[in-house]
């Protein structure tokens, strides 16, 4: 008898942030190969971190990311903070999160309008119909405001100057900072609506069922700190977690693999907004719980087509919560808390724009690197979209492979993965 | 008039330069009306096709396929620029240029021999001619689109590439070398920047590379004497233009 066989290949995606591919093999309506090839080539920042100076760190691995370099900074600092003890100033607190927020808008705004939406409309970009033309002037007006604040903030968007260990070197005035507040509280009115738009957009199934894992905060949405939460187990601390999941190298990829231990051995996992929304939207603030339940957003989230939802849901909360943060604001009497260097490890957790972003940072007692560890959002992500794959092309396994093809790099997409920061994975040695 | 087809291609690099293009919020529809935007993998779906009149190009050089992907873009290309620290300068990931590749693939892979990298990063000019260098870790956007400006217009871009100090000085921010003592890079740095770092009160630490005639090997001399011993002074060079600024510190010394 005959065997049905076909191999699909996506050479090079596009409208994501990094080179990869996709390869499928398809017998007899089984998945027999699901990959998501990387082939970026690889930079090994652990190998030129270590010897080098904390304060240098931040400004080092803000280079791994030209997209979400306040990330890599705030996960950096506050694992250097932990070693020394060092408590930041309130209002520094604010700004950083707030210089979060900012990163969140822009990162969130490019790949919403500009990578992903053209996905819902038949589109090769985001400027390849006037008929869309209108969602991409909304969208460059979001990642304009975001990326202004990180100006303000940080000096410029793309690797910002003015994160440091103990606090930020600079703060702006009161009265610069409060010059923002009018746009931010009128995109932030206009985001309600954008959380309609993305609903409405056509979803296609199937639903998973998986396990979400993001930062849980007693108080706020999380950014900065708090437990890492797992849906299918109770929240642990930060560094509990890299005995929870295992990393692993695959050959077809430069980026390592990771899953979550369970009770049948390693399992994909997921991180990124759908998963921080499924375990933290009763922290949202009631209007934008409002604006989900009435463009009929449900929680949990299950479908990972729906990303750029919960994506906007972010950007609405990010564009809320950098309007408080605003109103709030005073100038702190130190930018910079003084510390002293001492020998330690710690590890710290904070929410990119794409998921949890871990570092661990062992120093010696002149605060210089030992070794590293840099967990990326995209790469615990990997294992996941193969399961998201593997699930659908067996579901349709007898379309054309054209179409196959097409959705496959659209449901890739749907995790804005950021290649360029995955290969970036540093193991323990 | 034929507009004028434009690649935008990636090698090794963190995205951040390509990234800026997207960052021209105000222009952007501009852009992509007087440019045909033919090839852009991180914003459109178009694939790699034809002759280009502008080729940008972000980041190093660092992989044997890399090596002939860089030789196809200039045969494709009329113009080719090199856009940021990892293509004019082979960024951060240079500084394994002076180190062996070995001691760094076994802390990040566990079975290093699947990972096919060179043991050098090394900016697009190694590799093939290049018409024009725009530096800075990241580029800036004002200077990318008077680059772009001039392309159009066919002219050289006017892009300033005197010391960090002058910029300092007309901005009348306090020096921070001669005012607080701290190691600042900016005499021996490019500008573009607009002073960036001393205006949020750090030293330079040398985003935009190496001026033309730079004195670093003076620079160097300077830090010594104000107590820093010569590991921390070549660490200070050792950052994304690593290789640019070692070379211009070897030229200083002869």
């Amino acid at each position: 008898m005959k065997v049905d066989r076909k191999v699909i290949r996506v050479d090079s995606l596009s409208r994501v942030e990094g080179e990869g591919g996709i390869v499928l093999e398809i017998r007899d309506g089984t998945a027999t190969q699901v990959k998501v090839t990387i082939f970026e080539a690889p930079r090994f920042f652990e190998g030129f971190l270590r010897g080098r100076s904390h304060a240098e760190v931040p400004d080092f691995t803000a280079r791994i990311c030209g997209i979400c370099p306040v990330a890599y900074q705030m996960s950096s600092v506050h694992a250097m903070e932990k070693i020394f003890g060092v408590r930041v100033d309130p209002s520094v607190r604010d700004l950083r999160r707030l210089l979060y927020c900012a990163e969140w808008i822009e990162s969130h705004a490019l790949h919403i309008y500009l990578l992903n939406g053209p996905d819902f409309y038949g589109l090769e970009s985001a400027w390849a119909s006037k008929d869309y033309l209108p969602i991409l002037t909304r969208g460059l007006g979001f990642k304009k405001l975001g990326n202004g604040l990180l100006a303000l903030l940080g000096g410029r968007s793309v690797h910002p100057v003015s994160v440091c260990v103990g606090g930020l070197t600079q703060v702006p005035r009161k009265k610069e900072l409060r010059a923002f507040l009018p746009e931010v509280e009128k995109a932030y009115e206009a985001s309600l609506k954008e959380i309609a738009w993305a609903a409405a957009l056509p979803f296609p199934e199937p639903d998973l069922d998986t396990a979400w894992v993001s930062l849980v905060h007693d108080e706020e949405y999380p950014m900065n700190e708090g437990l890492m939460g797992c849906s299918k187990g109770n929240p642990m601390p930060m560094e509990d977690f890299l005995s929870a999941v295992q990393e692993y190298q695959v050959g077809h990829s430069t980026a390592l693999h990771a899953g979550v231990r369970g009770d049948s051995g390693l399992e994909p996992y997921l991180v990124g907004p759908i998963s921080r929304l499924n375990l933290n939207h009763d922290k949202l603030p009631m209007e934008i719980q409002g604006a989900m339940k009435s463009s009929s957003i449900a929680v949990p989230i299950r479908n990972t087509r729906m990303a750029i939802a919960a994506r906007t849901v972010e950007l609405a909360y990010a564009l809320y919560e950098a309007a408080r943060l605003i109103r709030r604001y005073e100038e702190p009497e130190k930018t910079c808390a003084p510390y002293e260097p001492t020998a330690g490890e710690a590890v710290w957790v904070t929410e990119a724009p794409r998921g949890s972003l871990l570092h661990r940072y062992r120093v010696d007692e002149a605060g210089y690197v030992d070794s590293c560890t840099i967990l990326p959002p995209t790469s615990q992500n990997l294992a996941h979209m193969e399961k998201d794959l593997r699930l659908f092309v067996e579901r349709f396994a007898d379309k054309p492979s054209d179409w196959i093809r097409k959705e496959a790099e659209k449901i890739v997409r749907c995790y804005d993965p950021c290649i360029s920061c995955a290969v970036h994975v540093i193991r323990v040695s | 008039m034929k507009r004028p087809r434009i690649g935008v291609f990636k090698f090794t690099s963190c995205d951040g330069c390509q990234l800026s293009l997207l960052n021209l919020e105000d222009d952007l529809l501009g852009l992509v009306d007087l440019f045909d935007v033919a090839y852009f993998r991180e914003a459109t779906d178009k694939p790699l096709k034809g002759k280009f009149d502008l080729a940008l190009v972000e980041g190093s050089v660092s992989t044997e396929r890399q090596r002939d992907e860089i030789v196809d873009v200039r045969d494709r290309s009329r113009i080719l620029i090199a856009l940021g620290a990892c293509a004019v300068s082979g960024g951060l990931q240079a500084l394994r240029n002076w180190a062996s590749l070995s001691s760094y693939t076994h802390l990040v892979y566990p079975s290093p021999l699947d990972v096919r990298a060179l043991s050098t990063s090394t900016p697009i000019s190694d590799h093939v001619y290049v018409d024009f260098e725009l530096w800075g870790c990241p580029i800036s956007t004002s200077a990318l689109a008077e680059t772009l400006t001039a392309f159009l217009l066919g002219r050289r871009p006017a892009i300033r590439g005197y010391s960090l100090c002058m910029e300092c000085k007309r901005r009348g921010i306090p020096c921070i070398l001669v005012s607080r003592g701290e190691p600042c890079l900016g005499p021996v740095t490019r500008t573009g920047c607009e002073a960036l770092c001393p205006s949020f009160g750090r030293p330079c630490y040398g985003c935009f590379g190496p001026k033309e005639d730079a004195n670093v090997e003076s620079l160097m001399r300077h830090f010594q004497n104000m107590g820093l011993t010569a590991k921390e002074c070549l660490a200070l060079l050792d950052k994304m233009n690593s290789y640019t600024y070692r070379k211009a510190h070897l030229e200083s010394r002869s």
